[in-house]
């Protein structure tokens, strides 16, 4: 299999919830936070970050404020609400659901049929 | 929401705008420099690190545009959005943007115009009130009515509001600078209003002015109120003189009026009709008589009763009254054009499909380029209804502004077909882009963006978003359907292109068949004009026939004339006079179905100047005086009806009617060739020459009420050159007679043969200028799906010919896929062709719709096209590297 898995089309929004689940991020730092936990697995384009952070934004799952990087430059960071932990929570159940299903689909033995 | 909170909104939405955008460009930025300063920290240079973070980031107009997306925007600003966006698509590519809104303009263009004649001639009302009521009533829908069966009909109908009646009647305006030949109408008084149409100036005739002795006053149409009298108001009252007598001006008729609308359109002006002792006579039909329907009654019930009353009145007088036919007026205004537009109206349409199709392709192939920016916005969460109304956006605006240009083409267009058209086309003067024409347009360039953007628009939203975002994937996927639509579209291209290939090759066989018929006369280097003594001193019966004979032998003499004579009325340009006559020791035959011919006066010279020649006997000459016993020459056709087998000459006829005793007899001296009548197209109906100068009505002094319908003759002049240049002459030579004389219809026996052939040749010319473009077009087409698909399969070509391909492989490789799809679109054509080509029957001559040679040569024709089309790309796949062609992957 590829070194770097493509990402599935809308699992980009769950994956940016869960960053700045731990704390609060600015764009470029969820993008590091993602590569980082994924270590390195998953290719985000970078700037198809922009759109899903303002969507969940406008959909009131994140909240965004302006603050100063760790190099003192404005940057505009981002924050759960409580919308949003709800949201992360019912996603990462129904991903562990989803992968468990298809994880046993692909365990199966003759046997057990 | 009042004005004012509505503004509020508007103004915040707009601020926040303002502000959202300074922040998503100052987020971004960050991003961006803080991406370049970590990539600085890993040793790469400056510059580099910045460019490479800018690389990654991707392009950030798009994603910005994903982002106002992401937002929502509201309904007003997204498709201001979606319009700024294709503006700026459309702008990147000028050529295409600049050929495709041409041959929109073209197809929009030329459709709004066929149109807007379609809808002035054919849908519009006629212009008489509440018009649909109207109907016309005519022996077998045609041919005129006798002055008694109106009245009958008028007196025992109960189905109609009013019914009136008109004779046509051509005088000599006199009185006022020089003499006009005028076209007019005798009406009865209830006509006019009838048409519920009121004057510009005085009034109607009033009841009683179309009675004996009180039918002197005149209306006036408002063209020869402008043209004769300036417009003066102060006509009203004042005589005018008509034919020698003095009529008042009572009325003058709106502009654009005109009546009657099928026949004597010409009409400028009318005057009362008054029967007299006509009003028993059965035997002579020159009435066309017009009806209104009363409320609620239908055609059907009007048509019942008329056949009921027509019915008791052959009873009461056989041979009379057969096959009277109600016919609503606007059917018969427009019955003769119908077909020959609607198949016009349906031929251009093909086009604009064709250009559907041609604007299709090419959006496809630049759908197939702009697959990784759909991708990246799918991959973005850009929903599928998103991407199609962008995309439908940029085909709207590429319509529109099709639709702009077309709408000036159209408006052009319009003024040349109105230029070139027949002068038989009714109401062909009104065509006009106008509101109805524009909405026409409107309505075909939405439809017409629509249809050429939604395919297009549908395939680019539909793929596969992670395939084509892959690095290095080079769109492999996008083969199958999309060349399966292109395919597709490529056939229809062709298929509608051959039907209007047949169509206009047909119509070509039509015309072609059309000059080859024998006019039975040579028209060429022969003028004519009508010269009118009515109103003139030369209308004595004293002086006539001196002044006739002196005029001929005048023009005679002329330089470039070689022959001279003069008839009633000419073949194809004058009117057409039908009448019954008998034939010496044959039994009276029954009411209806005696001998009948074209009546036609002669003069000696006549037959020579037109060329027409006599089969047999001799011609009319100077010695058949009034004072020598009548002699007449007949047509080959009147030979063969009435003498099967037989020798006509010496035999003897008489157009007397039976009342007369004893009746006059005609001998018949010679027989002339067949010779075209009304129509060019036509077998000519049995003919007959009288000697005019024995003829009392046209020596006038016969005191019968044909007479004044005879107080003219039609000069004939054969001519050594130019026929036009000896006009001048022959009207000089006539006014030096009288300045008095009133001519009228100078023509040249070209020009009226010309103006015969005018409808099938507008026809013809039309259809193939729109076939030119369909074949354009679809070759363009052809050539459009070969070329991409050959620059597609270059890797392919490279493989086949690095394992042994020869050149000649690649060509054959290549032109069959194209072959393949021109044979289906012509064998969809041709089935086409079958079907639709019955529909264009009304319009041909001398070929049947299914005529095996037009559809060979054809379909042969357009093979050889996308032959060319698809050689080109062949050649260039021929020549290609198949070293380089491999390494390029």
């Amino acid at each position: 299999m590829d070194k770097q898995l493509d990402l599935l089309q809308g699992t980009l929004d769950m994956l940016i919830l869960k960053a700045i689940s731990l704390s609060p991020l600015h764009g470029y730092g969820i993008l590091l936070r993602i590569q980082q936990i994924s270590k390195e697995r998953l290719e985000i384009q970078q700037g198809s970050l922009y759109p899903a952070l303002y969507r969940l934004e406008h959909h009131g799952l994140i909240s965004s404020e302006w603050g100063e990087s760790e190099n003192k430059r404005r940057a505009r960071y981002y924050r759960l609400t409580a919308a949003g932990k709800r949201r992360l929570l019912s996603e990462a159940k129904r991903w562990n659901q989803m992968t468990a299903v298809i994880a046993g689909i692909l365990q199966a033995t003759p046997e057990e049929l | 929401m009042n004005l004012w909170a509505r503004f509020r909104s508007w103004t915040a939405a707009m601020l926040r705008r303002t502000r959202m955008e300074r922040e998503m460009d100052e987020e971004m930025r960050f991003h961006i420099e803080a991406r370049a300063a970590d990539l600085v920290s890993r040793g790469v240079p400056q510059q580099e690190a910045l460019r490479q973070a800018r690389l990654e980031f991707g392009w950030m107009e798009m994603t910005k545009e994903e982002c106002r997306d992401a937002v929502g925007v509201s309904f007003l600003e997204a498709p201001a959005q979606d319009v700024r966006h294709g503006v700026r698509t459309l702008l990147r590519m000028p050529a295409f943007t600049v050929i495709t809104v041409g041959v929109l303009a073209l197809g929009i263009g030329a459709n709004t115009a066929i149109f807007s004649v379609v809808d002035a001639v054919l849908l519009r009302p006629l212009a008489y009130r509440d018009s649909g009521r109207l109907v016309a009533i005519l022996m077998d829908g045609e041919n005129p009515v006798s002055v008694a069966n109106y009245v009958d009909w008028r007196d025992q109908s109960h189905a109609f509001a009013a019914m009136g009646a008109a004779d046509f009647w051509s005088p000599n305006l006199t009185g006022v600078d020089s003499p006009e030949h005028v076209a007019g109408l005798k009406v009865t008084q209830d006509l006019f209003p009838m048409l519920g149409i009121q004057p510009t100036l005085g009034r109607l005739f009033v009841e009683g002015e179309d009675k004996d002795g009180a039918d002197r006053e005149v209306i006036l149409s408002y063209r020869l109120w402008q043209r004769r009298f300036s417009g003066d108001p102060n006509v009203l009252g004042k005589p005018i003189v008509l034919d020698g007598n003095a009529y008042i001006v009572v009325g003058v008729m709106p502009p654009g009026f005109q009546f009657a609308p099928f026949w004597a359109t010409h009409s400028e002006l009318w005057v009362p009709n008054a029967f007299g002792a006509r009003v028993h006579n059965r035997g002579g039909n020159s009435l066309r008589v017009f009806a209104r329907l009363k409320d609620g009654v239908s055609l059907t019930q009007a048509r019942v009763e008329i056949a009921g009353i027509t019915g008791r009145l052959e009873q009461q007088y056989p041979g009379t009254n057969r096959d009277a036919v109600v016919t609503p007026l606007k059917e018969k205004v427009v019955g003769q054009i119908e077909t020959p537009l609607l198949v016009l109206l349906g031929a251009v349409a093909f086009v604009l499909l064709i250009t559907c199709a041609n604007v299709a392709h090419m959006l496809l192939a630049r759908g197939a380029a702009r697959q990784k920016e759909v991708a990246v916005r799918a991959a973005l969460g850009a929903r599928r209804g998103r991407i199609v109304r962008q995309f439908l956006t940029e085909s709207l605006l590429l319509g529109g502004l099709g639709g702009a240009a077309g709408l000036a083409l159209a408006v052009l267009a319009t003024r040349v077909l109105i230029a070139m058209s027949p002068t038989n086309i009714p109401r062909m003067q009104t065509v006009t882009i106008d509101l109805r024409a524009a909405l026409f347009l409107f309505s075909a360039t939405i439809l017409t963006s629509v249809g050429f953007g939604l395919a297009p628009a549908l395939q680019a939203s539909s793929i596969n978003v992670n395939d084509t975002l892959k690095e290095g994937s080079r769109g492999n996927s996008e083969g199958i359907s999309r060349n399966r639509l292109r395919s597709l579209l490529v056939i229809s291209e062709f298929a509608l292109a051959l039907m209007l290939l047949i169509g206009a090759g047909l119509m070509i066989r039509t015309f072609a068949a059309l000059q080859a018929v024998d006019a039975g006369f040579n028209p060429h280097n022969v003028v004519s004009m009508v010269v009118s003594v009515a109103g003139s001193r030369e209308a004595d019966p004293a002086r006539r026939p001196i002044f006739y004979h002196q005029l001929i032998e005048r023009v005679r003499s002329l330089p470039g004339v070689q022959a001279a004579g003069a008839i009633n009325h000419l073949p194809l340009a004058g009117d057409l006079w039908g009448w019954p006559f008998i034939i010496e020791g044959r039994p009276k035959p029954r009411p209806g179905e005696s001998p009948s011919g074209v009546y036609r006066m002669v003069t000696p010279g006549y037959f020579e100047a037109m060329r027409l020649p006599l089969i047999r006997g001799r011609d009319v000459s100077e010695t058949d005086k009034a004072t020598a016993p009548g002699v007449v020459i007949i047509s080959e056709r009147a030979a063969r009806e009435y003498w099967p087998g037989g020798d006509p000459i010496g035999k003897r006829i008489s157009f007397d009617d039976d009342k007369t005793s004893p009746p006059t007899w005609l001998t018949i001296i010679g027989i002339a060739k067949d010779a075209k009548q009304d129509d060019w197209s036509a077998t000519p109906f049995p003919e007959v020459y009288l000697a005019a100068f024995q003829n009392h009505d046209f020596l006038g002094d016969s005191g019968s009420e044909v007479a004044s319908h005879t107080s003219y003759i039609t000069l004939v002049a054969r001519t050594a050159s130019d026929p036009a240049a000896v006009a001048p002459a022959m009207k000089e030579a006539a006014w030096s007679f009288d300045r008095n004389l009133a001519i009228s219809q100078v023509v040249t026996m070209d020009g009226v043969v010309a103006d015969a052939n005018a409808q099938p040749r507008f026809e013809m010319l039309l259809l193939t200028i729109f076939a030119a473009v369909a074949l354009v077009l679809a070759g363009v087409g052809i050539y459009g799906v070969i070329g991409y698909s050959a620059s597609r399969r270059t890797h392919e070509i490279g493989v086949r010919m690095s394992l042994g391909a020869t050149r000649g492989d690649v060509l054959l490789l290549v032109v069959r896929q194209g072959m393949w799809l021109a044979l289906a679109g012509a064998v969809t054509g041709l089935a086409g062709a079958l079907l639709l080509s019955r529909l264009m029957t009304k319009l041909l001559y001398g070929v049947r719709p299914t005529d095996p040679a037009t559809f060979v040569a054809v379909a042969t024709g357009l093979g050889f096209v996308a032959m060319l089309a698809c050689y080109i790309p062949a050649r260039r796949a021929m020549r290609i590297d198949p070293v380089a062609a491999l390494r390029c992957e």
